[in-house]
């Protein structure tokens, strides 16, 4: 009986992680993949915050590819309280 | 001395003299020469008394000077990046970005920047069209400054480069069930990017730093700051595996000074070019006196003498 049980439980555990009920497991990475992406907008362009970054003419020329991210990850990170709180992750998800 | 010749020193001792001199001097043995101006003050048009500018222009025979502008060369990368743009962000953006650009392109450090790029790229782009390219550089906090941002700014490349690398793959893994193309991190544009400023940042530093291919020349006056500040500074050139073999002291003062306000001014500077001797014992020193005109060009090759002893 004892036996069945772990099986039963081992198999539940197999199922979930392969089929990612509520898609749990996914959210958690886009989450963390999102707070990695404001992370590095603001390592290039802290600059508009008023934190200085000595690559922040350097990192000009990446505006481009980066410009439509730009005005959401502005309005995130101003309208932040805390800054830990708020992020692009806690938005979507 | 090696084909790129850096001079640096105190504000006002005489960098471009000494560097327009030894120019000249190296044009009289037939040298083609390049003379750089870093300086955002330029100085060279006031000796050669002619409109230089930032292009290259022939001052005489194997003898051509370039003033780079720090507004201009900002403005010639920000125009790139607003032309890049167009292609790339929809219009409505554009016109915000623009704004943001012109903003950052008269921030403070974006002139430092400016300059270390374009003369990064005037030493490889002419190295092999000319003999000997003379840098004649900003006061000695800059000079310092510009030498130590390929390693400072290296170490936030690098940063940068992982941090994107990291939030790529996260994205990539929370996204892989729709896309089974090639991994979008090999063609980030960004990280594309950053990896080419990298490379550059990294030519950059093996140039300045390679010993068979740069000398640094310090010049001072025989009085105490110019001696300190130097002393500070061949110690801190130490640290960036920059070894300084020459020094040039300008201004001396001719033995013959008559009146007791110049044989004091004499007796203190004996002073002073025995603490030289002393110090800086182990460098070749040069010596020039100080003359009783303006520097031009038809004094110039008087003054060039003086570095007869140098390669």
């Amino acid at each position: 009986m004892e036996n069945r049980r772990e099986i039963f439980d081992n198999l539940k555990e197999f199922l979930k992680s392969a089929f990612d009920f509520k898609e749990n497991s996914m959210h958690h990475i886009k989450k963390e993949a999102y707070d990695e992406m404001d992370n590095f907008m603001l390592l290039c362009f802290g600059d508009l915050l008023g934190i200085p970054v000595p690559t922040a003419y350097y990192t000009l020329e990446l505006l481009p590819y980066l410009a439509e991210d730009l005005e959401g990850w502005e309005r995130r990170i101003m309208a932040r309280k805390s800054v830990y709180g708020d992020r692009w992750g806690d938005f979507c998800c | 001395m090696n084909k790129l010749v850096f001079f640096g020193g105190k504000g006002g001792v005489g960098k471009t003299t000494a560097s327009s001199a030894y120019a000249y001097h190296c044009t009289e043995k037939g040298e083609k020469t390049l003379l750089v101006s870093t300086d955002p003050a330029h100085s060279l048009c006031d000796i050669f008394e002619r409109k230089i500018g930032s292009r290259i222009t022939k001052i005489k025979e194997n003898l051509y000077a370039f003033e780079i502008d720090p507004e201009e060369e900002s403005k010639k990368y920000i125009n790139n990046i607003k032309k890049n743009m167009k292609d790339i962000v929809s219009p409505i953006i554009v016109k915000e970005i623009e704004r943001q650009l012109d903003a950052a392109a008269v921030s403070p450090g974006s002139d430092e920047s400016a300059v270390f790029d374009k003369l990064m790229e005037i030493i490889i782009d002419y190295q092999k069209d000319y003999d000997r390219i003379i840098i004649d550089t900003a006061p000695t906090g800059h000079t310092l400054r510009l030498l130590s941002l390929p390693e400072l700014l290296g170490g936030w490349m690098d940063k940068l480069i992982e941090k994107r690398k990291k939030a790529m793959e996260l994205y990539e893994m929370a996204t892989r069930e729709d896309k089974k193309m090639e991994s979008i991190i090999e063609k980030d544009p960004v990280l594309s990017k950053l990896n080419e400023r990298k490379a550059k940042m990294e030519r950059a530093r093996e140039i300045l730093t390679d010993g068979n291919l740069v000398s640094f020349v310090f010049v001072l006056n025989p009085e105490k700051l110019p001696i300190e500040e130097t002393k500070k500074a061949v110690n801190t050139l130490e640290k960036y595996n920059i070894h300084i073999k020459e020094l040039i002291v300008n201004r001396i003062l001719p033995i013959s000074s008559e009146g007791k306000f110049w044989e004091n001014r004499k007796k203190l500077e004996d002073k002073y070019m025995k603490e030289i001797d002393e110090v800086f014992s182990n460098k070749q020193l040069i010596k020039i006196p100080l003359i009783d005109e303006d520097v031009k060009m038809d004094n110039l090759r008087h003054i060039s003498q003086y570095f007869e002893g140098l390669d």
